[in-house]
């Protein structure tokens, strides 16, 4: 397929969609989270009962990906009125229907947030919920049915890949995304731009681009609902990236607890290549790119971009020194391009709208919007983008609605494993990949856990702890022993058995392991301890025995 | 060759390019502590020992697999690391069961000569004492993962100058442990060539030749690097 049979079907799709019969979308939250609240037994109920009522000329039905606030689900949301229904179960179906589309006065009592607001939004999107987000990588998720290329088609999909073919050299791409300023999502914040340019740099008769979809953190799934929601963002990001490196292959890692984001991201290949937006001669150019997708076994280490490369070659999953980095020596030994799967979600945008419109977005050294997956006792968890340099309390209070049972706010840990807890005396941090870090955190992949009272911080440093320990490789000492060591003096401290000199070797074996070990696993591992140590110590001197 | 400007330890050296931090020590008698490095084998930085502090690099590389470039300004003997290079000796010491007076290595140990040389006079952690099997089906030699430091260097002989890859590495974090084949008893291995190369590789008691006592033990690590020298000169 060239590139006029492409544009023809975008128009004859655009024209189906203006000259819609359909006078409302139904669409039906079909991501993990929904579905497994019955989301699927929702959707087909749905169906039903638009047939049974003969609205079917009236209201299309369609599946799409993540909404947002998971643990409202299953929902439901009317187009064009933006009306959500939440946690919708089979038996309110009927009234839903009727109430909605037939007297058009919905049931407030089923609208979202309706347990928690005075007065539920009709409108959804002037919820602060929604009206505090910003959503660049997740625009499409819970718009368009994930499984139909030719929604994402109506909604410029592909657009930025056929303006770089047809428009731009491969130089002019890097300066694009160099001068959009964006950051690595994956959670090390590296310029994206510059690391395009060093693969671009190395000469090669073969290069590679992979996708980082092996997201591991206790609480996050920011990767998954990307994947599951708008599969074909991150696909068209892997193409550009690969034209402007100069690639001609690609792998997408996913990890393989991930079975619905597998599911449509290998669909997704097999509708893009059917339709010659992916494969050989690409939109009829010289320009040729495959993917095929690669499943992770369930080690956390594999996110770690060597390891992961070798998990690819299939090696054991363990990480190598680094330098050589992957843009010189990566999978195979040749150059690697590797970005995670938001970043390259946030990749057409930035072509379709041009560099300086994302770099006028955040911070002056974070720009763009980031992604949260909301987790804790907060109330409304789920999936947030916001730009960067929200505070934290915006995203807590306006967008997260607060502590669940009014309880009163402790610490947010950012980061997962390799990140921290921000006390209360700094909500007001904005977060970006710099106050972050001064505060003893990282923003990492974007993971939010919010903590209440009833939070021992001790405890939350013991589990991380027994976290890393588990999934330590075991290939560097500081990392394999270490680790363990720090897991039981944090033990022995939560037992209230610990000493002072046990603090003291706790403290001391932290710096070691951050400093010796070999990869970001192990030089990261000490954080959720020394973050807690920093802003909690009076938990642990309370636990020490005299 | 083209030769480059480099510091170590305060002292100007001229050097050749393309090779490591630790070749170029070793070359110049600048003595680096290493465990997991044997010539010959490729090398993986897994023990941490011969981390160096290079100037400009806000974290500190191991200096078996960084490469040597101009005027790179290296310390290999700072206090920190000879802080950290005795930390990663006592939790070596602690990971495992290392009894040396009951040891066929004792005297012949390069995890003991590591202990002396980090003047390490007690281990501060507690030890793990995990339950360790020692495999003795094999004719000739013997496993004992009691003594195991998990430095590799047998996995990576037996897989990269005999080819053999009878040796491998299974589980995660703390319990690690090498295996071979698919982890049955050494003496029923398919692959096993029987050519001894991992008991001369291995740095401590771990893999030893039977009917030697308490001692006893000859090592050879050096002919790995002499057989790989000596067939690139064949070639």
């Amino acid at each position: 397929m060239n590139r006029q049979d492409l544009q023809t079907i975008i128009y004859a799709e655009k024209a189906k969609e203006q000259n819609n019969k359909y006078k409302h979308k139904l669409c039906v939250c079909c991501g993990a989270g929904c579905i497994s609240s019955g989301s699927e037994e929702v959707l087909k109920k749905l169906q039903e009962e638009v047939v049974t009522r003969g609205l079917e000329s009236e209201v299309e039905v369609i599946a799409t990906g993540c909404m947002g606030p998971c643990n409202q689900g299953p929902l439901i949301k009317f187009l064009p009125e933006y009306t959500i229904y939440q946690k919708v179960d089979c038996s309110n179906i009927k009234d839903i229907i009727q109430r909605q589309l037939i007297e058009k006065k919905p049931i407030e009592d089923l609208l979202l947030f309706a347990d928690s607001r005075p007065k539920p939004f009709i409108d959804a999107q002037e919820d602060p919920y929604y009206k505090k987000q910003m959503k660049i990588a997740l625009k499409n998720c819970g718009h368009i049915n994930p499984e139909r290329i030719e929604d994402y088609l109506v909604h410029d999909g592909y657009q930025a890949l056929d303006k770089v073919l047809f428009q731009m050299s491969p130089e002019e791409v890097i300066a694009e995304i160099k001068q959009s300023r964006m950051r690595g999502r994956g959670g090390a914040g590296y310029p994206t731009g510059l690391k395009w340019e060093s693969v671009y740099k190395y000469v090669s008769p073969q290069k590679y681009v992979i996708c980082n979809g092996d997201e591991g953190d206790p609480g996050a799934f920011m990767d998954r609902s990307v994947l599951e929601g708008n599969p074909h963002r991150v696909l068209e990001g892997m193409s550009i990236a690969a034209y402007a490196v100069g690639a001609t292959k690609g792998f997408a890692y996913i990890r393989g607890e991930y079975p619905l984001a597998i599911k449509r991201f290998e669909l997704a290949i097999k509708q893009a290549k059917k339709l010659g937006v992916l494969g050989n001669n690409i939109l009829g150019t010289e320009f040729s790119f495959d993917v095929e997708v690669r499943i992770g076994a369930g080690a956390f280490v594999c996110g770690e971009e060597t390891a992961l490369i070798a998990s690819i070659e299939g090696k054991r999953g363990t990480p190598r020194p680094r330098p050589p980095f992957p843009a010189e020596s990566g999978l195979w030994g040749k150059p690697t391009l590797i970005n995670n799967v938001e970043t390259f979600a946030g990749i057409s945008p930035i072509i379709n709208n041009g560099g300086e419109w994302y770099s006028d977005i955040g911070t002056p050294k974070s720009a763009g919007t980031k992604v949260f997956a909301l987790a804790g006792k907060i109330n409304y968890s789920g999936l947030i983008e916001v730009p960067m340099g929200t505070t934290l309390r915006e995203i807590v209070f306006d967008i997260g609605g607060g502590i669940q049972g009014g309880g009163e706010f402790k610490a947010a840990q950012t980061g997962g494993p390799s990140g921290g807890c921000i006390p209360a005396e700094h909500l007001d941090v904005k977060m970006d990949y710099e106050s972050l870090t001064s505060l003893g955190s990282i923003m990492g992949s974007g993971g939010l856990i919010v903590m209440d009272q009833s939070s021992d911080m001790v405890d939350v440093a013991r589990y991380f702890m027994e976290f890393c320990m588990d999934e330590s490789c075991g290939k560097c000492v500081p990392c394999r022993v270490g680790t363990k060591m720090m897991h039981d003096l944090l033990q022995k401290i939560c037992e209230e058995k610990g000493t002072r000199i046990d603090l003291e070797r706790l403290e001391e074996l932290a710096v070691y392991v951050r400093e010796c070990s070999l990869c970001g696993l192990g030089s990261s591992a000490p954080n959720p301890l020394l973050s807690t140590l920093r802003h909690f110590r009076h938990e642990y001197e309370n636990r020490i025995l005299e | 060759m083209p030769k480059i400007s480099v510091t170590i330890d305060d002292k100007k050296l001229d050097v050749d390019v393309g090779k490591t931090i630790l070749e170029v020590c070793k070359e110049n008698g600048i003595e680096i502590l290493t465990m997991c490095h044997l010539k010959g084998l490729t090398d993986v930085g897994a023990c941490r020992l011969c981390l160096v502090e290079i100037e400009g690099v806000n974290k500190l590389l191991s200096a078996c697999t960084t490469k040597i470039a101009a005027n790179m300004i290296i310390r290999t003997k700072t206090e920190k690391i000879k802080r950290y290079q005795r930390i990663t000796s006592e939790l070596f010491f602690a990971e495992r069961n290392h009894v040396c007076s009951v040891c066929v290595a004792n005297g012949k140990c390069d995890l003991q000569k590591l202990g002396y040389k980090t003047e390490m006079n007690h281990i501060r952690y507690p030890y793990l004492f995990p339950e360790c099997n020692v495999d003795t089906s094999h004719p000739w030699y013997v496993l004992d993962h009691n003594r195991c430091i998990m430095c590799t260097r047998c996995v990576r002989a037996c897989g990269e100058v005999e080819g053999a890859h009878n040796w491998n590495v299974m589980n995660r974090g703390y319990q690690v442990r090498i295996i071979s084949d698919f982890d049955t008893p050494w003496g029923e291995s398919v692959t096993c060539t029987s050519c001894g190369k991992c008991v001369h590789a291995c740095p401590t008691g771990a893999i030893w030749p039977k009917a030697i006592v308490q001692g006893q033990l000859e090592k050879k690590p050096e002919i790995i690097g002499e057989l790989v020298e000596k067939r690139k000169m064949n070639l």
